[in-house]
């Protein structure tokens, strides 16, 4: 039993993993995911790539709203602004894929400065709406700026390469997705320890107070935006490499709904919520068809009968996380740790 | 010691009869794979496409299959979402040997081309008839199984251009980029036949206000007002709107909005409204059609045009691997391609009324109807079009 952790430093009492329980558990999960690509047919390795980016997403999501409180309806719409930056440089300039990644980043988060002015004047429903409005601005230039975005029937990549390699299959991408991933994850976790991460907590806690506190709102709020959707476009940029069609109806309103919800069932305002919601999202629609598999031996298309079923279950399962679990999906792994730390003195 | 409960027992016994009822799939099935969306905007497709695909499957099982091998569809659902798809495709193909594929957009069939060219062992085919796809040599590997939507509106213009030269036309176009995606080669055909399009009105997808739109057309005054893009919705609108105008323009859709069953709840509003259709309709009695007979026997209710379009996209896979097979060749995609283009004056049953052929990755060829509200039924109004060059 775990009585307590001592610290003797400040350096100890920063750091990200403060047992070394966590550390050993961090380390085999680290190597888990080295070697999972070994073990994983083509199947789990495209799942494994979608989660990597749809973690990176919603991890920039949880910045902007699970910390610094602004509801955005926008994340899907950053998304695309980064996919289609990567195409157009990549098709137009030909530049390396790792620089397109970033410059996707980069161009996403100087939209998101703009898509965030309201958010000094609005918050809530009524910034959510003007993120809806942004989105819906955003899908109208990808359909008409026919020049960079080639309208309706979009840009389509070519594989990105390393070293001359064309990264075409998804192990190859697995390996450029996941560190690209764990980076911004690690980045999200090192940010609330600095004074920009705590002013963002502080805002979402009361912003009248943290100014009066001599935070400038302004300035955090913007930065949050900007930091949220750089990582929305990072992942955009991601989507496009991996999927390497981008139209506008690539990122459509509903998944910026799905960020949104992922977030929520994984835990708001943590970053282990937001890997933990953008696994479930992902993960458990796919894993509802094995479900479907079992059953068809004893029920013939079973697929034809029972997929709207499987719509229905994931929804329910949404829901039953809202109403027995409103902390999230972290919650559950959290209070699990709290009891093996006293285990087995306590049930 | 170990000991059960009797509700261990029952799983065990429970777990132990579904094992043992595991599907006697032989390993040298030819699986034809599908993601087709059977949840979502585009289910009532996706319903219909599965049927169609199982009956033909089921037709040719019952023949003792292709030299003695079975075939199979294994399919997952999509909910007409490409990242859904694309799982579906790579779970199919990690489960199975699959060399035949149906796919639910033209988003996925985009997406998985790279994927299709990298593998070189399946042949694909699907729901999306849009024009970019059909260019045999950027999508090597797929096809689709009717005219593409340019041809459709071709057709159109044909019988148009036909029945009364010179004619005025407005589109009407979705804004998707299925909408939009005949408007530029539909201008230059009805050019080349004479014909006038004197407006264009770009709506989105399921528009239930339509009013503006059908000012435009009142001013515009056109004598065929061609739909592309969308499914029903704001047709009917349209439609009535108009005729309390008394616009005497004659409505037309293509595929996607032929089905019958749709119209006919619609009701009177929709008499009159014509459009392109690649197959014949389930209820169709011609002499030459024993595959529609052979339908109507296997399921005594309407079918819809979903159903026709899997029915034939089985039978032209089916095509394809049989002449593969009879050929000695390997099952992979480029002997199957070849196979399937060397289709020729293909007897399709009468699902299609003259026989075709697949020189490229489309069939282009089609029939005008007219719906009938009385009958609450499609009824040609053309013989059958082709616009191959």
């Amino acid at each position: 039993m775990k009585i307590g952790t001592a610290k003797h430093s400040y350096q100890a009492d920063e750091a990200l993993l403060t047992t070394r329980p966590q550390r050993l558990w961090m380390g085999l999960f680290a190597l888990g995911l080295c070697i999972a690509p070994f073990m994983l047919d083509n199947y789990w390795l495209y799942l494994a790539c979608l989660v990597a980016i749809n973690v990176a997403s919603a991890t920039g999501l949880n910045i902007l709203t699970g910390y610094t409180g602004l509801v955005s309806l926008g994340q899907a719409a950053f998304m695309a602004v980064g996919a289609y930056t990567v195409g157009w440089m990549q098709l137009r300039l030909g530049t390396p894929f790792l620089l397109n990644i970033v410059a996707g980043g980069i161009v996403a988060a100087a939209v998101g400065l703009l898509v965030g002015l309201p958010s000094l004047r609005v918050k809530g429903l009524y910034l959510a709406i003007a993120t809806i409005a942004a989105s819906i601005i955003l899908h109208f230039v990808f359909v008409n700026w026919q020049s960079v975005t080639n309208g309706n029937s979009g840009l389509t990549l070519t594989p990105a390469t390393f070293l001359g390699t064309p990264l075409t299959d998804y192990k190859q991408l697995y390996f450029v997705f996941v560190p690209i991933t764990a980076l911004m994850v690690l980045g999200a976790a090192n940010l609330f320890r600095t004074r920009v991460g705590r002013a963002f907590i502080a805002i979402r806690d009361r912003d009248i107070s943290a100014e009066v506190l001599g935070i400038s709102l302004l300035r955090y709020k913007l930065t949050s935006f900007a930091i949220s959707s750089f990582y929305a476009g990072v992942a955009g940029g991601m989507w496009a490499y991996f999927f390497r069609v981008v139209t506008p109806e690539s990122f459509p309103f509903v998944y910026s709904i799905f960020f949104l919800a992922a977030i929520i069932v994984g835990g708001m305002g943590t970053i282990l919520g937001a890997i933990l919601g953008a696994v479930f999202m992902t993960l458990v629609p796919e894993l509802l068809r094995f479900g479907i598999d079992w059953l068809t031996p004893v029920l013939p298309n079973a697929a034809a009968m029972l997929s709207p079923v499987r719509t229905i279950v994931f929804g329910l399962l949404i829901v039953g996380f809202l109403i027995f679990e409103p902390k999230g999906l972290a919650e559950i792994v959290q209070r699990t740790r709290r009891y093996f730390h006293l285990w087995p003195f306590k049930k | 010691m170990l000991s059960f409960t009797r509700r261990t027992l029952l799983a065990l016994s429970a777990s132990a009869a579904i094992a043992t009822a595991l599907p006697a799939a032989a390993a040298d099935d030819i699986v034809i794979g599908g993601s087709i969306p059977l949840t979502g905007v585009f289910a009532f497709a996706g319903v219909g496409i599965e049927a169609g695909m199982q009956d033909y499957i089921k037709i040719v099982n019952e023949a003792g299959g292709l030299q003695g091998r079975k075939l199979r569809l294994a399919y997952e659902d999509t909910g007409y979402k490409v990242d859904a798809s694309v799982a579906a495709f790579n779970k199919l193909t990690s489960q199975n040997t699959i060399h035949l594929y149906y796919g639910d957009s033209t988003g996925f069939a985009k997406t998985i081309n790279g994927e299709l060219d990298r593998m070189g062992t399946t042949i694909m085919a699907g729901a999306s008839f849009a024009t970019e796809l059909n260019d045999p040599k950027a999508f090597q590997y797929q096809f689709m199984a009717g005219p593409d939507y340019s041809e459709m509106t071709g057709i159109l213009l044909e019988y148009i251009a036909k029945e009364k030269p010179g004619a005025r036309i407005v589109l009407v176009n979705s804004d998707t980029e299925f909408g939009r995606d005949p408007i530029a080669a539909t201008k230059a055909r009805a050019s080349e036949l004479g014909l006038e399009v004197v407006e264009e009105i770009i709506t989105p997808p399921t528009a239930v206000d339509v009013s503006t739109e059908v000012l435009k057309l009142r001013r515009a005054r056109p004598d065929y007002t061609i739909f592309h893009g969308y499914v029903l919705a704001p047709l009917p609108e349209f439609m009535t709107q108009a005729k309390q105008l008394g616009l005497e323009t004659k409505f037309m859709g293509t595929f996607w909005s032929m089905d019958a069953s749709i119209w006919s709840k619609v009701g009177e509003a929709a008499d009159g409204f014509m459009g392109v259709m690649p197959y014949r309709y389930y209820y169709d009695e011609a002499d030459n059609a024993p595959m529609l007979d052979r339908i109507r026997e296997m399921r005594p209710e309407y079918q819809s045009t979903p159903y026709m379009q899997g029915f034939l996209t089985a039978m032209l896979f089916t095509e394809a691997a049989k002449r593969t097979l009879e050929a000695g060749q390997e099952l992979n995609a480029p002997n199957l391609k070849a196979a399937l283009n060397s289709i020729e004056n293909f007897d399709t049953g009468g699902i299609i009324g003259v026989p075709i052929s697949i020189p490229g990755n489309s069939i282009p060829v089609g029939r005008i109807y007219r719906y009938d509200a009385s009958a609450q039924q499609m009824l040609p109004a053309s013989d059958w079009i082709s616009v191959q060059e």
